[in-house]
């Protein structure tokens, strides 16, 4: 191997997940490898740089955790009808100059689970993957369905036994209330435990959007899962906290309180944190 | 003496004029020895001793670990992969004056068949250009001075080719300088085929310069390149920029679309076929219809129960608009449930072509994905 070092900016880079056997952490890397020759072909210069990456983890005790074979060149794939449809004449000169680049590009195959149709929303497909056990994706996906309908129902019998005043505020669209409650439950400032002196303490952190939505959507799966009444089924117990979580009361608001009191309480530990 | 040994172009030269040095310096050795009064026998001693000057034999050894394939050696493997394929063409029966490289791998492959996993370990038959890495000739002449004036940076194309750039891009700059002093100066529109190419990357010009290069090397030389191509350029400075630069294809057009065909009540039809994992299909889409879908002779709604498999054949038609004004009759084999589904989606896609627009083909392209990118795994 040529001792040209972890290079930036390499067209042969493999961008790989993998996880410690010991432990929970899941963490990415990028090896590079620059060291072929142009007369190695691109394919074999794939497989190669393949090959070294699942050898030089082996040999730290880490396993290739996901496996994508399509190369770094290829992007990801624009569902959206919308915007093929606009007009030329309205686009601006980036988005002209995009569609040009984007013809010239390698794009990879719209995944199984995403389509066009317009009843596909991607919290929704979030949330029924995380609520998924085993890849039993049919069991999770008719429980989802199952839990918007229980939900519709309720709002309707709600609705007609409101008065014509209160029927006005009455929500009934199962997605706007999956949406709300969904927001209601995010956390706007986390905990994340920091090791200093030998000790770890709880430090109020900022959270990105993503870990929010994720910690919401947990929150919400695992209050249902433990604290369901033994004959209960999960969509009727799933459509109670949706419902609750709306009115911005249940157990999972709760636990945001719960995270945001801890959080203010610990927040002299707040400059432990360096990033 | 030195043994005679293959060399090239400049060494020949250094190697007599080595062994020269030596003899010289050793009748300078008997002289001084017969000087100072030693007798034969001391002499044939002194004969015998291994003389060794300072300046001459410092043997360089990078340069003759370098000098592995010359210039003539190449040329001889040249002539005898000449002669070796056109004996190769009279083998296979084929005409030798037609006997493409393909033909080559196909007939060492038929003639040498190889049950190694590994491909690169098979058999080869190919142009020594592409077997021999292309190596430099030595770089210094008779009296040990480099010829160029950046050796000693030890990448001197490397730095020549930047030191040029430079020079262009300072040239560039004072004509606009100049053109702004007049007031001719107009802003520079950008007409150059930004898309339809792209930069060499580092291992392109790597092989170009025959040198070793950093990537920091190779980003900086990029960057100096963007600038230079950023200032209002004439043709000589076009020209050393499109030197460096590489045309890309127009991914869209990797796929050839089929015709429409006609069977016997004038129905327009089309097919194409998927794969996806290990499933096999293949599609018939005809022109008009009530969006019926009818898989190995079964209505799609009985052979996939599962929503998700039926929104997958959906998703083609209701991206292009196209729900229920087509028929699909389409066969699949192998794979699960939902690879079967995403064979014939792809199937579909394909056979959709023949019906749509070159726009709505990039389109499919770039949203569900197709041909070339998309045997998908």
């Amino acid at each position: 191997m040529r001792g040209d070092g972890w290079g930036e900016g390499s067209p042969n880079r493999a961008f790989i997940m993998f996880r410690l056997l010991q432990g929970k952490v899941l963490f990415f890397t990028s090896l590079s490898l620059d060291y072929f020759h142009l007369k190695h072909s691109a394919c074999a210069k794939q497989s190669l740089l393949l090959e070294y990456t699942v050898k030089i983890l082996k040999l730290c005790g880490l396993t290739q955790v996901r496996w994508s074979r399509y190369g770094p060149e290829y992007q990801d794939p624009q569902i959206d009808k919308e915007y093929y449809r606009k007009p030329l004449a309205q686009l601006t000169e980036e988005e002209t100059y995009e569609r040009e680049l984007r013809k010239t590009q390698v794009i990879k195959a719209a995944p199984a689970t995403k389509t066009s149709s317009v009843f596909e929303d991607p919290v929704i497909s979030k949330f029924t993957n995380m609520m998924m056990k085993g890849g039993n994706k049919i069991l999770a996906r008719s429980l989802m369905t199952q839990t918007l309908e229980a939900v519709k129902r309720k709002q309707f019998e709600k609705y007609h036994a409101a008065s014509a005043e209160e029927q006005a505020t009455v929500e009934r669209n199962p997605y706007t209330i999956f949406h709300q409650a969904l927001k209601n439950c995010e956390p706007v400032i986390g905990l994340v435990p920091i090791l200093k002196g030998g000790h770890f303490y709880q430090v109020p952190v900022p959270l990105a959007e993503r870990r929010r939505r994720f910690l919401a959507m947990k929150w919400m799966i695992t209050e249902c899962r433990e604290k369901k009444p033994r004959r209960m089924l999960m969509p009727e117990k799933l459509s109670q906290e949706l419902l609750e979580a709306f009115c911005n009361r249940g157990p999972v608001i709760k636990r945001k309180h719960d995270m945001h009191k801890m959080a203010e309480a610990n927040r002299a530990l707040a400059h432990y944190r360096w990033w | 003496m030195a043994a005679p040994s293959v060399s090239c172009g400049a060494a020949v030269p250094y190697r007599l004029f080595l062994a020269g040095r030596v003899s010289f310096a050793r009748e300078q050795g008997l002289w001084k020895a017969a000087a100072s009064g030693l007798q034969t026998g001391t002499r044939c001693q002194i004969l015998r001793l291994k003389h060794s000057p300072a300046v001459t034999t410092t043997k360089n050894v990078a340069a003759l670990r370098r000098e592995s394939y010359t210039v003539d050696f190449i040329k001889k493997q040249i002539e005898e992969f000449n002669i070796g394929k056109r004996h190769l063409a009279n083998m296979m029966g084929e005409d030798p004056e037609t006997f493409t490289q393909e033909d080559v791998d196909r007939a060492i492959t038929y003639l040498f068949p190889s049950g190694l996993f590994e491909k690169r370990a098979r058999p080869i038959m190919k142009h020594p250009e592409e077997i021999f890495p292309k190596q430099r000739a030595v770089q210094w002449g008779e009296d040990g001075r480099p010829f160029h004036f950046l050796f000693y940076t030890g990448k001197q194309s490397y730095y020549s080719l930047m030191h040029e750039a430079y020079g262009k891009v300072l040239h560039a700059e004072e004509r606009q300088d100049q053109l702004r002093a007049k007031g001719l100066f107009s802003e520079k529109s950008k007409s150059k085929d930004l898309i339809g190419s792209r930069w060499l990357i580092k291992e392109e010009l790597e092989e170009m310069l025959v040198e070793k290069l950093s990537d920091q090397d190779y980003a900086q030389f990029i960057r100096l390149l963007e600038r230079l191509s950023a200032l209002p350029c004439d043709a000589a400075e076009e020209e050393f920029v499109g030197r460096f630069r590489r045309t890309v294809t127009v991914q869209s057009k990797k796929h050839l679309i089929e015709p429409l065909q006609y069977d016997e009540q004038g129905m327009a039809f089309s097919t194409g076929q998927g794969k996806r994992k290990t499933a096999n299909a293949e599609a018939v889409v005809y022109g008009h219809g009530s969006g019926k879908i009818e898989i190995n002779g079964v209505d799609y709604l009985l052979y996939f129960p599962v929503t998700q498999d039926r929104e997958q054949l959906m998703f083609p038609f209701h991206f292009l608009d196209r729900l229920g004004k087509h028929d699909v009759t389409c066969t699949v084999s192998g794979g699960g449930r939902s690879s079967q589904a995403g064979a014939i989606r792809l199937a579909m896609s394909r056979a959709l072509c023949s019906f749509i627009t070159e726009d709505e083909v990039e389109w499919m392209r770039q949203g569900p994905g197709f041909p070339g990118g998309s045997d998908g795994k």
